[in-house]
Protein backbone atom coordinates (compact mmCIF):
# COMPACT_ATOMS: atom_id res chain seq x y z
CA UNK A 1 0.00 0.00 0.00
CA UNK A 2 1.34 3.39 -0.90
CA UNK A 3 0.46 6.08 1.59
CA UNK A 4 0.80 9.68 0.63
CA UNK A 5 1.93 12.29 3.05
CA UNK A 6 1.69 16.00 2.47
CA UNK A 7 4.66 17.83 3.73
CA UNK A 8 5.99 21.27 3.43
CA UNK A 9 9.50 20.93 2.15
CA UNK A 10 11.75 23.86 2.79
CA UNK A 11 15.11 22.46 3.53
CA UNK A 12 18.01 24.71 4.10
CA UNK A 13 16.17 27.68 3.06
CA UNK A 14 14.34 27.01 -0.01
CA UNK A 15 11.42 25.12 -1.46
CA UNK A 16 8.17 26.09 0.11
CA UNK A 17 5.87 24.33 -2.28
CA UNK A 18 3.79 21.50 -1.03
CA UNK A 19 4.59 18.09 -2.37
CA UNK A 20 3.10 14.66 -2.15
CA UNK A 21 5.68 12.18 -1.09
CA UNK A 22 5.53 8.50 -0.31
CA UNK A 23 5.63 7.53 3.35
CA UNK A 24 8.94 5.92 4.15
CA UNK A 25 9.19 2.25 3.37
CA UNK A 26 12.24 1.66 5.53
CA UNK A 27 12.83 -1.86 6.65
CA UNK A 28 16.45 -1.94 7.73
CA UNK A 29 17.08 -0.92 11.32
CA UNK A 30 19.93 1.47 12.15
CA UNK A 31 22.39 -0.58 14.15
CA UNK A 32 24.50 1.75 16.29
CA UNK A 33 27.05 -1.01 16.85
CA UNK A 34 28.17 -0.59 13.24
CA UNK A 35 29.59 2.85 13.98
CA UNK A 36 30.76 2.26 17.51
CA UNK A 37 33.96 4.17 18.25
CA UNK A 38 33.73 6.28 15.07
CA UNK A 39 33.77 10.08 15.16
CA UNK A 40 31.70 12.28 12.91
CA UNK A 41 31.62 15.92 11.84
CA UNK A 42 28.35 17.26 10.40
CA UNK A 43 29.35 20.35 8.39
CA UNK A 44 25.79 21.55 7.75
CA UNK A 45 23.03 21.31 10.35
CA UNK A 46 20.60 23.96 11.63
CA UNK A 47 20.56 23.19 15.34
CA UNK A 48 18.54 26.31 16.17
CA UNK A 49 15.59 24.39 14.76
CA UNK A 50 16.30 21.16 16.65
CA UNK A 51 15.60 19.85 20.13
CA UNK A 52 17.85 18.72 22.94
CA UNK A 53 16.84 15.14 22.10
CA UNK A 54 18.60 15.58 18.77
CA UNK A 55 21.75 16.86 20.47
CA UNK A 56 21.78 13.84 22.78
CA UNK A 57 21.22 11.38 19.94
CA UNK A 58 23.92 13.02 17.83
CA UNK A 59 26.44 12.92 20.68
CA UNK A 60 25.57 9.27 21.36
CA UNK A 61 26.15 8.44 17.68
CA UNK A 62 29.65 9.94 17.74
CA UNK A 63 29.11 13.42 16.29
CA UNK A 64 31.82 15.46 18.00
CA UNK A 65 31.52 18.73 16.10
CA UNK A 66 29.23 20.47 13.64
CA UNK A 67 28.80 23.58 11.54
CA UNK A 68 25.59 25.58 11.63
CA UNK A 69 25.29 27.74 8.50
CA UNK A 70 23.12 30.83 8.76
CA UNK A 71 19.95 30.48 6.70
CA UNK A 72 16.42 31.77 6.58
CA UNK A 73 14.10 30.85 9.39
CA UNK A 74 11.05 29.71 7.45
CA UNK A 75 9.62 33.16 7.11
CA UNK A 76 11.26 36.40 6.07
CA UNK A 77 12.81 38.71 8.65
CA UNK A 78 11.55 42.27 8.51
CA UNK A 79 14.37 44.16 10.19
CA UNK A 80 18.12 44.14 10.52
CA UNK A 81 18.01 43.55 14.26
CA UNK A 82 16.41 40.16 13.64
CA UNK A 83 19.51 39.23 11.65
CA UNK A 84 21.76 40.61 14.34
CA UNK A 85 20.04 38.57 17.04
CA UNK A 86 20.14 35.47 14.84
CA UNK A 87 23.86 35.77 14.14
CA UNK A 88 24.47 36.50 17.83
CA UNK A 89 22.58 33.38 18.79
CA UNK A 90 24.72 31.26 16.45
CA UNK A 91 27.89 32.36 18.23
CA UNK A 92 26.26 32.63 21.64
CA UNK A 93 23.30 30.70 22.92
CA UNK A 94 23.35 27.88 20.35
CA UNK A 95 27.06 27.38 20.83
CA UNK A 96 26.50 27.06 24.55
CA UNK A 97 23.54 24.72 24.10
CA UNK A 98 25.67 22.45 21.93
CA UNK A 99 28.56 22.45 24.40
CA UNK A 100 26.26 21.06 27.05
CA UNK A 101 25.99 17.90 25.01
CA UNK A 102 29.69 17.60 24.30
CA UNK A 103 29.46 18.76 20.69
CA UNK A 104 31.74 21.53 19.44
CA UNK A 105 29.66 24.08 17.55
CA UNK A 106 30.96 26.20 14.67
CA UNK A 107 29.00 28.35 12.26
CA UNK A 108 29.16 30.11 8.94
CA UNK A 109 27.78 33.63 8.64
CA UNK A 110 26.11 35.06 5.57
CA UNK A 111 23.04 36.52 3.95
CA UNK A 112 20.99 33.68 2.47
CA UNK A 113 19.87 33.90 -1.13
CA UNK A 114 16.16 34.02 -0.42
CA UNK A 115 16.38 37.09 1.79
CA UNK A 116 18.87 38.73 -0.57
CA UNK A 117 15.77 39.59 -2.60
CA UNK A 118 14.73 42.17 -0.01
CA UNK A 119 17.31 44.66 -1.17
CA UNK A 120 16.66 47.41 1.36
CA UNK A 121 17.21 44.94 4.19
CA UNK A 122 20.04 43.14 2.42
CA UNK A 123 22.03 46.38 2.30
CA UNK A 124 21.81 46.73 6.07
CA UNK A 125 22.73 43.10 6.64
CA UNK A 126 25.80 43.45 4.41
CA UNK A 127 26.94 46.39 6.50
CA UNK A 128 26.67 44.31 9.64
CA UNK A 129 28.39 41.14 8.40
CA UNK A 130 31.99 42.27 9.13
CA UNK A 131 31.03 42.48 12.79
CA UNK A 132 30.36 38.75 12.86
CA UNK A 133 32.63 37.05 10.34
CA UNK A 134 35.76 37.62 12.41
CA UNK A 135 34.28 36.10 15.56
CA UNK A 136 35.87 33.09 17.13
CA UNK A 137 34.50 29.85 15.69
CA UNK A 138 33.13 31.40 12.48
CA UNK A 139 34.53 29.03 9.86
CA UNK A 140 33.19 30.52 6.66
CA UNK A 141 30.78 32.73 4.75
CA UNK A 142 27.59 30.75 4.24
CA UNK A 143 25.23 29.55 3.21
CA UNK A 144 25.09 31.86 0.23
CA UNK A 145 24.30 31.42 -3.45
CA UNK A 146 21.19 31.13 -5.57
CA UNK A 147 17.55 30.31 -4.90
CA UNK A 148 15.41 31.87 -7.64
CA UNK A 149 18.55 33.00 -9.47
CA UNK A 150 17.43 36.64 -9.52
CA UNK A 151 19.60 39.68 -10.15
CA UNK A 152 19.45 40.64 -6.45
CA UNK A 153 20.62 37.17 -5.43
CA UNK A 154 23.53 37.45 -7.79
CA UNK A 155 24.45 40.89 -6.49
CA UNK A 156 24.68 39.81 -2.85
CA UNK A 157 26.32 36.52 -3.73
CA UNK A 158 29.08 38.46 -5.49
CA UNK A 159 29.47 40.95 -2.63
CA UNK A 160 29.81 38.12 -0.15
CA UNK A 161 32.38 36.33 -2.29
CA UNK A 162 34.46 39.50 -2.10
CA UNK A 163 34.00 39.54 1.65
CA UNK A 164 35.17 35.92 1.85
CA UNK A 165 38.22 36.68 -0.21
CA UNK A 166 39.08 39.71 1.87
CA UNK A 167 38.70 37.84 5.15
CA UNK A 168 40.38 34.65 3.96
CA UNK A 169 37.36 32.57 4.91
CA UNK A 170 35.99 29.52 3.07
CA UNK A 171 32.63 29.85 1.28
CA UNK A 172 29.70 27.49 1.78
CA UNK A 173 27.48 27.59 -1.29
CA UNK A 174 23.83 26.65 -1.26
CA UNK A 175 22.83 25.37 -4.70
CA UNK A 176 19.23 25.89 -5.82
CA UNK A 177 16.49 23.27 -5.89
CA UNK A 178 15.11 24.47 -9.20
CA UNK A 179 17.26 24.61 -12.30
CA UNK A 180 19.93 23.06 -10.12
CA UNK A 181 22.57 22.10 -12.64
CA UNK A 182 22.62 25.50 -14.26
CA UNK A 183 22.55 27.23 -10.86
CA UNK A 184 25.48 25.17 -9.64
CA UNK A 185 27.52 25.97 -12.74
CA UNK A 186 26.77 29.67 -12.42
CA UNK A 187 27.74 29.65 -8.74
CA UNK A 188 31.12 28.15 -9.61
CA UNK A 189 31.69 30.45 -12.60
CA UNK A 190 31.06 33.52 -10.48
CA UNK A 191 33.31 32.29 -7.66
CA UNK A 192 36.15 31.82 -10.14
CA UNK A 193 35.42 35.20 -11.70
CA UNK A 194 35.87 36.77 -8.24
CA UNK A 195 39.26 35.16 -7.88
CA UNK A 196 38.39 32.54 -5.29
CA UNK A 197 40.49 29.41 -5.10
CA UNK A 198 38.10 26.44 -5.64
CA UNK A 199 39.77 24.78 -2.64
CA UNK A 200 38.24 27.52 -0.48
CA UNK A 201 34.73 26.83 -1.78
CA UNK A 202 32.38 24.12 -0.58
CA UNK A 203 29.55 23.54 -3.05
CA UNK A 204 26.63 22.08 -1.13
CA UNK A 205 23.55 19.98 -1.93
CA UNK A 206 25.14 18.12 -4.82
CA UNK A 207 23.58 15.16 -6.59
CA UNK A 208 24.50 12.73 -9.38
CA UNK A 209 23.96 15.46 -11.94
CA UNK A 210 26.29 18.05 -10.46
CA UNK A 211 29.07 16.13 -8.72
CA UNK A 212 31.34 15.46 -11.66
CA UNK A 213 31.77 19.04 -12.76
CA UNK A 214 32.18 20.28 -9.17
CA UNK A 215 35.00 17.83 -8.52
CA UNK A 216 36.60 18.28 -11.94
CA UNK A 217 36.84 22.01 -11.37
CA UNK A 218 38.59 21.51 -8.04
CA UNK A 219 35.78 22.51 -5.64
CA UNK A 220 34.71 20.62 -2.55
CA UNK A 221 31.50 18.66 -3.11
CA UNK A 222 29.13 18.42 -0.17
CA UNK A 223 26.10 16.12 -0.22
CA UNK A 224 23.04 16.63 1.88
CA UNK A 225 21.34 13.45 3.00
CA UNK A 226 17.78 14.67 3.37
CA UNK A 227 14.66 12.58 2.88
CA UNK A 228 12.37 13.07 -0.13
CA UNK A 229 13.94 16.17 -1.71
CA UNK A 230 17.69 15.75 -1.66
CA UNK A 231 20.04 12.77 -1.56
CA UNK A 232 19.18 9.43 -0.03
CA UNK A 233 22.09 7.66 1.59
CA UNK A 234 21.90 4.63 -0.70
CA UNK A 235 22.61 6.94 -3.61
CA UNK A 236 25.41 8.45 -1.54
CA UNK A 237 27.02 5.04 -1.17
CA UNK A 238 27.01 4.66 -4.95
CA UNK A 239 28.50 8.12 -5.50
CA UNK A 240 31.30 7.43 -3.04
CA UNK A 241 32.04 4.15 -4.80
CA UNK A 242 32.11 5.85 -8.16
CA UNK A 243 34.05 9.02 -7.33
CA UNK A 244 36.12 7.95 -4.33
CA UNK A 245 36.41 9.96 -1.11
CA UNK A 246 38.52 12.87 -2.25
CA UNK A 247 36.94 16.33 -1.63
CA UNK A 248 33.57 14.74 -0.87
CA UNK A 249 31.69 15.33 2.37
CA UNK A 250 28.30 14.35 3.75
CA UNK A 251 25.93 16.47 5.85
CA UNK A 252 22.38 16.33 7.19
CA UNK A 253 21.24 19.94 6.65
CA UNK A 254 18.67 19.02 9.29
CA UNK A 255 16.37 21.96 9.99
CA UNK A 256 12.71 22.65 10.72
CA UNK A 257 11.56 20.40 7.90
CA UNK A 258 11.30 16.63 7.99
CA UNK A 259 14.98 15.85 8.13
CA UNK A 260 17.39 13.67 10.04
CA UNK A 261 20.22 14.97 12.25
CA UNK A 262 21.54 11.40 12.32
CA UNK A 263 22.13 11.44 8.56
CA UNK A 264 25.93 11.45 8.81
CA UNK A 265 26.32 8.48 11.19
CA UNK A 266 23.57 6.58 9.36
CA UNK A 267 25.32 7.10 6.05
CA UNK A 268 28.59 5.92 7.57
CA UNK A 269 26.85 2.77 8.79
CA UNK A 270 25.36 2.12 5.37
CA UNK A 271 28.73 2.67 3.72
CA UNK A 272 30.28 0.16 6.08
CA UNK A 273 27.60 -2.40 5.25
CA UNK A 274 28.32 -1.83 1.57
CA UNK A 275 32.00 -2.50 1.88
CA UNK A 276 33.42 1.02 1.69
CA UNK A 277 36.69 1.13 3.63
CA UNK A 278 36.82 2.68 7.08
CA UNK A 279 39.49 5.10 5.86
CA UNK A 280 37.22 6.35 3.08
CA UNK A 281 34.23 6.58 5.41
CA UNK A 282 36.30 8.68 7.78
CA UNK A 283 37.22 11.05 4.98
CA UNK A 284 33.67 11.73 3.81
CA UNK A 285 32.02 11.82 7.24
CA UNK A 286 34.74 13.57 9.26
CA UNK A 287 38.12 14.52 7.88
CA UNK A 288 37.34 16.25 4.58
CA UNK A 289 34.94 18.72 6.16
CA UNK A 290 37.53 19.60 8.78
CA UNK A 291 40.24 20.04 6.15
CA UNK A 292 38.01 22.31 4.10
CA UNK A 293 36.68 24.53 6.87
CA UNK A 294 39.87 24.54 8.96
CA UNK A 295 41.26 26.81 6.24
CA UNK A 296 39.51 29.49 8.29
CA UNK A 297 42.09 28.94 11.02
CA UNK A 298 39.17 28.49 13.40
CA UNK A 299 38.97 24.72 13.87
CA UNK A 300 41.14 23.02 16.44
CA UNK A 301 40.51 19.31 16.81
CA UNK A 302 41.80 19.27 20.36
CA UNK A 303 38.72 21.31 21.24
CA UNK A 304 36.56 18.33 20.27
CA UNK A 305 37.87 16.24 23.14
CA UNK A 306 36.48 18.48 25.79
CA UNK A 307 33.92 19.83 23.34
CA UNK A 308 34.07 23.13 25.15
CA UNK A 309 36.66 25.85 25.39
CA UNK A 310 39.17 26.02 28.19
CA UNK A 311 37.29 29.00 29.44
CA UNK A 312 34.15 26.94 29.93
CA UNK A 313 35.97 24.55 32.20
CA UNK A 314 36.37 25.19 35.86
CA UNK A 315 36.90 23.21 39.00
CA UNK A 316 34.12 21.46 40.85
CA UNK A 317 31.05 22.60 39.02
CA UNK A 318 30.38 20.18 36.23
CA UNK A 319 27.06 21.13 34.72
CA UNK A 320 28.84 22.59 31.73
CA UNK A 321 31.07 19.64 31.10
CA UNK A 322 30.47 18.10 27.73
CA UNK A 323 27.98 15.29 27.63
CA UNK A 324 27.03 15.68 31.24
CA UNK A 325 23.60 17.15 30.83
CA UNK A 326 21.27 15.15 33.06
CA UNK A 327 19.31 12.48 31.23
CA UNK A 328 15.65 11.83 31.71
CA UNK A 329 14.00 8.45 31.38
CA UNK A 330 11.49 9.08 28.63
CA UNK A 331 9.83 5.72 29.06
CA UNK A 332 8.83 6.59 32.61
CA UNK A 333 5.45 8.14 33.41
CA UNK A 334 7.13 9.86 36.36
CA UNK A 335 8.74 13.27 35.78
CA UNK A 336 10.80 14.40 38.73
CA UNK B 1 38.64 54.08 38.92
CA UNK B 2 41.47 55.39 41.06
CA UNK B 3 42.87 51.88 41.32
CA UNK B 4 42.71 51.08 37.68
CA UNK B 5 46.05 52.37 36.44
CA UNK B 6 47.87 50.17 38.87
CA UNK B 7 45.73 47.16 38.10
CA UNK B 8 46.17 47.56 34.36
CA UNK B 9 49.91 47.48 34.93
CA UNK B 10 49.57 44.23 36.86
CA UNK B 11 47.40 42.87 34.06
CA UNK B 12 49.84 43.81 31.37
CA UNK B 13 52.72 42.25 33.31
CA UNK B 14 50.78 39.01 33.62
CA UNK B 15 49.74 39.06 29.96
CA UNK B 16 53.31 39.61 28.87
CA UNK B 17 54.46 36.56 30.82
CA UNK B 18 51.73 34.38 29.30
CA UNK B 19 52.12 35.03 25.58
CA UNK B 20 54.75 35.18 22.85
CA UNK B 21 56.79 38.28 22.15
CA UNK B 22 54.96 38.85 18.86
CA UNK B 23 51.56 38.64 20.47
CA UNK B 24 52.69 41.01 23.20
CA UNK B 25 53.91 43.55 20.68
CA UNK B 26 50.54 43.44 18.96
CA UNK B 27 48.65 43.85 22.23
CA UNK B 28 50.92 46.64 23.43
CA UNK B 29 50.11 48.55 20.25
CA UNK B 30 46.47 48.58 21.40
CA UNK B 31 47.25 50.83 24.39
CA UNK B 32 45.10 53.95 24.75
CA UNK B 33 42.60 53.17 21.99
CA UNK B 34 40.30 56.07 21.27
CA UNK B 35 38.05 54.92 18.47
CA UNK B 36 35.35 52.29 18.44
CA UNK B 37 36.51 50.59 15.26
CA UNK B 38 39.87 49.75 16.83
CA UNK B 39 38.36 48.47 20.05
CA UNK B 40 35.88 46.32 18.09
CA UNK B 41 38.53 44.65 16.01
CA UNK B 42 41.10 44.22 18.81
CA UNK B 43 38.40 42.72 21.00
CA UNK B 44 37.13 40.28 18.33
CA UNK B 45 40.49 39.13 17.08
CA UNK B 46 42.09 38.57 20.51
CA UNK B 47 42.12 34.72 20.75
CA UNK B 48 43.79 34.53 17.33
CA UNK B 49 46.65 36.53 18.79
CA UNK B 50 46.86 35.16 22.33
CA UNK B 51 45.49 31.61 22.18
CA UNK B 52 43.08 30.44 24.86
CA UNK B 53 45.25 28.79 27.51
CA UNK B 54 44.53 29.26 31.20
CA UNK B 55 46.50 32.17 32.59
CA UNK B 56 49.39 31.25 34.86
CA UNK B 57 49.32 33.69 37.77
CA UNK B 58 51.79 33.39 40.65
CA UNK B 59 50.74 34.03 44.25
CA UNK B 60 52.52 37.34 44.37
CA UNK B 61 50.40 38.72 41.54
CA UNK B 62 47.30 37.19 43.02
CA UNK B 63 47.91 38.94 46.35
CA UNK B 64 48.66 42.19 44.60
CA UNK B 65 45.41 41.97 42.65
CA UNK B 66 43.50 41.35 45.84
CA UNK B 67 45.05 44.36 47.51
CA UNK B 68 44.34 46.66 44.60
CA UNK B 69 40.86 45.33 43.83
CA UNK B 70 39.38 43.41 46.75
CA UNK B 71 37.22 40.53 45.62
CA UNK B 72 38.83 40.10 42.22
CA UNK B 73 40.50 36.85 41.23
CA UNK B 74 41.69 35.94 37.76
CA UNK B 75 43.03 32.51 38.62
CA UNK B 76 40.54 30.69 36.36
CA UNK B 77 40.73 33.14 33.51
CA UNK B 78 42.03 32.29 30.07
CA UNK B 79 44.61 34.52 28.42
CA UNK B 80 42.19 35.79 25.76
CA UNK B 81 39.75 36.79 28.50
CA UNK B 82 42.38 38.70 30.47
CA UNK B 83 43.70 40.35 27.33
CA UNK B 84 40.23 41.39 26.22
CA UNK B 85 39.56 42.92 29.63
CA UNK B 86 42.85 44.75 29.39
CA UNK B 87 42.00 46.15 25.96
CA UNK B 88 38.68 47.42 27.33
CA UNK B 89 40.55 49.21 30.12
CA UNK B 90 42.63 50.91 27.41
CA UNK B 91 39.64 52.31 25.56
CA UNK B 92 38.51 55.79 26.51
CA UNK B 93 36.21 58.36 25.02
CA UNK B 94 35.50 61.79 26.45
CA UNK B 95 32.03 61.53 24.91
CA UNK B 96 30.10 59.42 27.44
CA UNK B 97 27.30 58.54 25.00
CA UNK B 98 29.73 57.34 22.39
CA UNK B 99 31.63 55.31 24.97
CA UNK B 100 28.37 53.74 26.13
CA UNK B 101 27.24 52.90 22.59
CA UNK B 102 30.56 51.30 21.71
CA UNK B 103 30.62 49.05 24.76
CA UNK B 104 26.91 48.22 24.45
CA UNK B 105 27.44 47.25 20.83
CA UNK B 106 30.15 44.83 21.91
CA UNK B 107 27.70 43.26 24.34
CA UNK B 108 24.86 42.94 21.86
CA UNK B 109 26.96 41.21 19.19
CA UNK B 110 29.14 39.14 21.53
CA UNK B 111 29.81 35.44 21.12
CA UNK B 112 29.93 33.30 24.24
CA UNK B 113 33.54 33.91 25.30
CA UNK B 114 33.28 37.57 24.39
CA UNK B 115 30.32 37.87 26.75
CA UNK B 116 32.42 36.32 29.51
CA UNK B 117 35.19 38.86 28.93
CA UNK B 118 32.75 41.78 28.78
CA UNK B 119 31.05 40.93 32.06
CA UNK B 120 34.45 40.30 33.65
CA UNK B 121 35.39 43.83 32.62
CA UNK B 122 32.44 45.51 34.36
CA UNK B 123 34.52 46.63 37.39
CA UNK B 124 37.01 48.36 35.10
CA UNK B 125 34.74 50.21 32.70
CA UNK B 126 34.35 53.96 32.95
CA UNK B 127 31.11 55.42 34.35
CA UNK B 128 30.28 52.42 36.61
CA UNK B 129 26.62 53.38 37.02
CA UNK B 130 26.04 53.08 33.27
CA UNK B 131 26.43 49.31 33.44
CA UNK B 132 23.90 48.48 36.14
CA UNK B 133 21.17 47.53 33.67
CA UNK B 134 23.59 45.59 31.52
CA UNK B 135 24.77 43.62 34.57
CA UNK B 136 21.16 42.86 35.53
CA UNK B 137 20.60 41.72 31.94
CA UNK B 138 23.60 39.40 32.19
CA UNK B 139 22.11 37.84 35.31
CA UNK B 140 19.11 36.88 33.17
CA UNK B 141 21.40 34.86 30.89
CA UNK B 142 21.13 31.11 30.83
CA UNK B 143 24.70 30.60 29.71
CA UNK B 144 26.53 29.15 32.70
CA UNK B 145 29.93 30.70 32.04
CA UNK B 146 28.37 34.14 31.55
CA UNK B 147 26.62 33.90 34.90
CA UNK B 148 29.86 32.82 36.51
CA UNK B 149 31.73 35.75 35.01
CA UNK B 150 29.32 38.04 36.84
CA UNK B 151 28.97 36.02 40.02
CA UNK B 152 32.44 34.67 40.78
CA UNK B 153 35.13 36.93 42.21
CA UNK B 154 33.67 39.95 40.45
CA UNK B 155 33.44 43.07 42.65
CA UNK B 156 31.07 44.96 40.33
CA UNK B 157 27.69 43.58 41.50
CA UNK B 158 28.29 44.12 45.22
CA UNK B 159 29.51 47.65 44.61
CA UNK B 160 26.92 48.78 42.09
CA UNK B 161 23.73 46.75 41.93
CA UNK B 162 20.61 48.03 43.67
CA UNK B 163 19.12 45.64 46.21
CA UNK B 164 16.53 44.01 43.94
CA UNK B 165 19.09 43.16 41.25
CA UNK B 166 21.60 41.95 43.83
CA UNK B 167 18.99 39.69 45.39
CA UNK B 168 18.04 38.34 41.98
CA UNK B 169 21.67 37.47 41.31
CA UNK B 170 22.09 35.59 44.59
CA UNK B 171 18.82 33.76 44.11
CA UNK B 172 19.78 32.83 40.56
CA UNK B 173 23.12 31.51 41.84
CA UNK B 174 21.26 29.12 44.13
CA UNK B 175 18.76 28.28 41.43
CA UNK B 176 21.46 27.36 38.90
CA UNK B 177 23.63 25.41 41.37
CA UNK B 178 26.48 27.89 41.35
CA UNK B 179 29.18 28.02 44.01
CA UNK B 180 27.57 30.78 46.02
CA UNK B 181 30.59 31.24 48.27
CA UNK B 182 32.49 32.67 45.28
CA UNK B 183 30.19 35.70 45.14
CA UNK B 184 31.99 38.75 46.47
CA UNK B 185 30.19 40.88 49.05
CA UNK B 186 27.72 38.33 50.42
CA UNK B 187 28.13 39.54 53.99
CA UNK B 188 28.00 43.24 53.24
CA UNK B 189 25.02 42.93 50.94
CA UNK B 190 23.01 40.45 53.05
CA UNK B 191 19.55 41.88 53.63
CA UNK B 192 16.22 41.02 55.12
CA UNK B 193 14.34 40.88 51.83
CA UNK B 194 16.89 38.43 50.42
CA UNK B 195 16.50 36.29 53.53
CA UNK B 196 12.73 36.28 53.05
CA UNK B 197 13.03 35.23 49.41
CA UNK B 198 15.55 32.52 50.27
CA UNK B 199 13.33 31.12 53.02
CA UNK B 200 10.50 30.97 50.53
CA UNK B 201 12.77 29.20 48.07
CA UNK B 202 13.91 26.76 50.78
CA UNK B 203 10.28 26.04 51.61
CA UNK B 204 9.55 25.27 47.97
CA UNK B 205 12.63 23.01 47.68
CA UNK B 206 11.59 21.19 50.82
CA UNK B 207 8.04 20.68 49.54
CA UNK B 208 9.43 19.25 46.28
CA UNK B 209 11.71 16.90 48.17
CA UNK B 210 14.86 18.55 46.83
CA UNK B 211 18.07 19.33 48.69
CA UNK B 212 18.73 22.74 50.20
CA UNK B 213 22.19 24.29 49.77
CA UNK B 214 23.81 25.00 53.17
CA UNK B 215 24.97 28.41 51.99
CA UNK B 216 21.33 29.43 51.92
CA UNK B 217 21.10 29.22 55.71
CA UNK B 218 24.24 31.32 56.04
CA UNK B 219 22.45 34.20 54.33
CA UNK B 220 19.29 33.68 56.37
CA UNK B 221 20.70 33.23 59.87
CA UNK B 222 21.30 36.91 60.60
CA UNK B 223 17.63 37.64 60.13
CA UNK B 224 15.94 34.89 62.13
CA UNK B 225 16.28 33.52 65.66
CA UNK B 226 18.36 30.42 66.32
CA UNK B 227 15.17 28.55 67.11
CA UNK B 228 13.49 29.55 63.84
CA UNK B 229 16.59 28.53 61.90
CA UNK B 230 16.76 25.10 63.49
CA UNK B 231 13.08 24.51 62.83
CA UNK B 232 13.45 25.42 59.17
CA UNK B 233 16.50 23.23 58.78
CA UNK B 234 14.34 20.38 60.00
CA UNK B 235 11.69 21.20 57.45
CA UNK B 236 9.25 23.14 59.66
CA UNK B 237 8.46 26.33 57.82
CA UNK B 238 5.27 27.44 59.55
CA UNK B 239 6.49 30.28 61.69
Amino acid sequence: MIVSLKILKMCCSHNTEEKSVPLTQSTEKFDMDLIKGMRFFDPHVHMTSRTTDDYQAMADAGIVALIEPSFWLGQPRTGVDSFKDYYSSLVGWERFRSSQFGIKHYCTIGLNSREANNEALAEQVMEMLPLFIYKDGVVGIGEIGFDDQTAAEEKYYRLQLDLAKESGLPVQIHTPHRDKKRGTQRSMDIAIEHGLDPRMVIVDHNNEETVKEVLDRGFWAAFTIYPFTKMGNQRMVEITKQYGPERIMVNSAADWGISDPMAVPKTAALMKLNGISLADIELVTYRNAITAFAQSGQINETDFITAIDQSARFEGNSILRGGQQPRIDKSSIIIS
Amino acid sequence: MANTPKLTTIFSDIIKENITGDAWNWIYAQSNITNSFDVNSAFAIMPRKTGKALVQVNNQYQELINTVTPGLSISNWTIDRLSRVWVLTQYQDVDQDKYFRTIENLFSTAEMNEQVALYSALPFLYYPQLWVKRCAEGIRSNIGIVLEAIMYHNPYPAENLPEAAWNQMVLKAFFTDKQVNKIFGLDNRANKELARILIDYARERHAAGREINNMLWYLVEKFVTGQQLNKMKQGHFND
